[in-house]
């Protein structure tokens, strides 16, 4: 068994660590980059944020899907724009949508890559429509979106480079999904213990057991693909344990999961998600920025920590 | 989304299963049981989160005992995983070729397993901490018997030997994965205890990364095996017994892949404790068991 333990010991190594982060910077580039010297504590496996702890004592269900319902616009625009051109239509984006900067039709040579692509855009209009439908009148408009200056600030702090364009060809747009994946399946993680109507839970373990298939998919694709891919997708991992917090699993062949030594996947808290997808690593209050440059809508807005 | 199960008209539902039966060339022996052996659907009132687990555990064994074969040639035990009770009870047998270890060509395929087998001996050896004294031991495996009813219920031929090569061993992998995914799914449902919930949506999560990895790979095979996991997930959806089809085989459909198993919604699927076994049992009565359990599960739930 000498293979499996490698396997193990791998996964192990890379795990990241959760970071304390402080100072203050004056973007999210330069906090992240501060951030590399800050002490942390290891993340035990046996020991994760506690994602059944509510980072207010009163969210409703509804406030759990309307902030799953921002994720999901954010991958919705992502990958109807790679496969389209053009986003949600105004019926999905609600009456008084934000704007979305960005996004157009990646040229796919591999027909696999654009049939992927295809699936896993429909699957995401599929759960904006359902969350909306699910939510009715409380259902929150799509936030304004930006998806050019929010994969560029992310190259740069993850040290890609200065710029990073996920719809330039097929090979980008694999690393412009990973970017979003497995962020879905740990969110859903750490919301899946924080809905109390069991209907809503078994709608969120399926749009969350349909995030990881996506997720491995695309961790698949990018073993697959190897370097400079991979080294890419794990930049963008590091920087997200860095902007966030919550482990990760480096992605290489032996280690397609995203799991911690239990084989359990990891789960966020609102709080680590929302400083992933602001792309901010300052602790405590963080309203808006990167991928959501005014912020979501709905009761899950701000971090607390 | 899970589906009502008590809803359909009994008369209607019969007249769909027939339906389906008669388009999926059907087997004679494990699968005698199919037209009569459906269990009953009410799910049972109290199962505590113990029963769940252990129902789990079963299916872990099953999956762990399949990749850790399949990878090493060793069975669980031989690999150095116990698969007696928390009270000391002896495992059951595997019934398996010999030398079932798959003759891998591609270190990409190669390595995936191996993490597969890592994974599901984890969850092994992680239910079995969490249930102590409660955990269930191994019940009776069966890894050859089990594949060629299946096969002959999918229309793929008489046998099917999952060991033999790597398309095999991916087609192999397929009728477990998506199964362990709707098994959790619905079980998340039933457990009262939240931090029992966190662990089994952490477990649910790594099968349908598992999943996706497996069909991303039949994708890649090619029709043949596109085809050969479409006449699966047929036969996986008539087994269950749910109202509608439950199961999305690989391939393209309107110029999408399917590489997740899931509904119009965008949800994967969810089953029933009874909907699983109907499929791991191959038919077989709820109690006796069948297919890849040739002695029913141990537990409370089988």
């Amino acid at each position: 068994m000498s293979n499996l333990e490698e396997i193990l010991e791998k996964r192990r190594v890379s795990r990241r660590r959760f970071l304390n982060v402080a100072g203050t910077g004056a973007g999210a580039v330069a906090v992240m980059t501060l951030a590399e010297g800050c002490s942390g504590h290891d993340s035990s496996p046996t020991t994760p944020t506690n994602p059944t702890t509510p980072p207010t004592p009163a969210l409703t269900d509804a406030d759990i899907l309307n902030f799953a319902l921002n994720l999901e616009y954010l991958e919705a625009e992502f990958y109807l724009r790679a496969v389209s051109g053009s986003g949600l239509s105004t019926d999905d984006a609600g009456s008084s949508a934000g704007a979305v900067t960005g996004g157009t039709q990646v040229t796919f040579k591999t027909p696999a890559i654009k049939q992927y692509a295809m699936e896993i855009a429909n699957d995401e209009l599929a759960h904006v429509r359902f969350l909306r439908k699910a939510l009715g009148s409380t259902a929150v408009s799509r936030p304004a979106i930006d998806l050019t200056n929010s994969f560029n600030a992310a190259a740069a702090a993850a040290g890609i480079g200065p710029t990073f364009n996920p719809f330039a060809d097929e090979n980008s747009f694999i690393v412009g999904a990973f970017v979003f994946e497995d962020v879905g399946v740990t969110a859903y993680h750490g919301a899946a213990g924080l809905l109390t109507d069991k209907k809503n839970l078994a709608a969120a373990a399926g749009i969350l057991a349909t995030e990881a298939y996506h997720a491995g998919e695309i961790r698949t694709l990018l073993t697959q693909l190897d370097v400079p891919y991979i080294t890419y997708a794990n930049q963008i991992s590091a920087l997200r344990a860095k902007a966030g917090g919550g482990a990760e699993t480096t992605l290489t062949a032996s280690a397609v999961v995203a799991a911690d030594s239990n084989s359990i996947s990891y789960s966020r808290t609102t709080d680590q998600v929302l400083h992933i997808v602001y792309l901010n690593a300052t602790a405590g209050v963080v309203k808006s920025g990167g991928f959501f440059p005014n912020g979501l809508n709905g009761t899950i807005t701000a971090s607390a920590t | 989304m899970s589906h009502e199960e008590n809803t359909e008209n009994l008369a209607l539902l019969e007249e769909k299963r027939s339906s389906r039966r008669s388009a999926i060339l059907m087997g004679s022996a494990a699968l005698a049981g199919l037209a009569l052996g459906r269990t009953a659907f009410a799910q049972s009132a109290t199962v505590s989160d113990t029963d769940i687990f252990n129902f789990a555990l079963n299916l872990e064994y099953l999956e762990a005992q399949f990749y850790t074969i399949a990878t090493t040639g060793k069975t669980l035990d031989q690999a150095g995983v116990s698969i007696k009770g928390g009270d000391g009870s002896a495992g059951g047998t595997v019934t398996v070729k010999a030398n079932a270890a798959v003759p891998f060509t591609t270190p990409l395929l190669q390595k995936f397993a191996a993490e597969i087998a890592m994974d599901e001996q984890n969850h092994v050896k992680f239910l079995q901490s969490q249930l102590g004294g409660s955990a269930v031991a191994q019940p009776p495996i069966d890894l050859m018997n089990s594949f060629n009813a299946l096969a002959q219920a999918a229309g793929l031929g008489p046998a099917f030997d999952p060991f033999a090569n790597e398309t095999n061993f991916l087609l192999g992998a397929f009728i477990f994965e998506d199964v362990g995914v709707t098994a959790y799914q619905g079980a998340a449902g039933l457990l009262t205890d939240k931090t029992h919930l966190d662990k089994a949506v952490g477990i649910h999560n790594v099968e349908a990364y598992h999943a996706a990895s497996i069909r991303t790979r039949i994708f890649q095979a090619g029709s043949d095996a596109q085809a050969a996991s479409q006449a699966i997930a047929a036969a996986r959806a008539q087994l269950s017994g749910a109202a509608t089809p439950d199961d999305v085989g690989v391939g393209v459909k309107e110029g999408a892949a399917t590489i997740v198993d899931n509904d119009d919604n965008g949800m994967t699927f969810a089953r029933s404790t009874s909907q699983v076994l109907n499929i791991v049992y191959g038919g077989g009565p709820a109690g006796s068991g069948g297919a890849f359990f040739p002695k029913a599960m141990n537990g409370t739930i089988k």
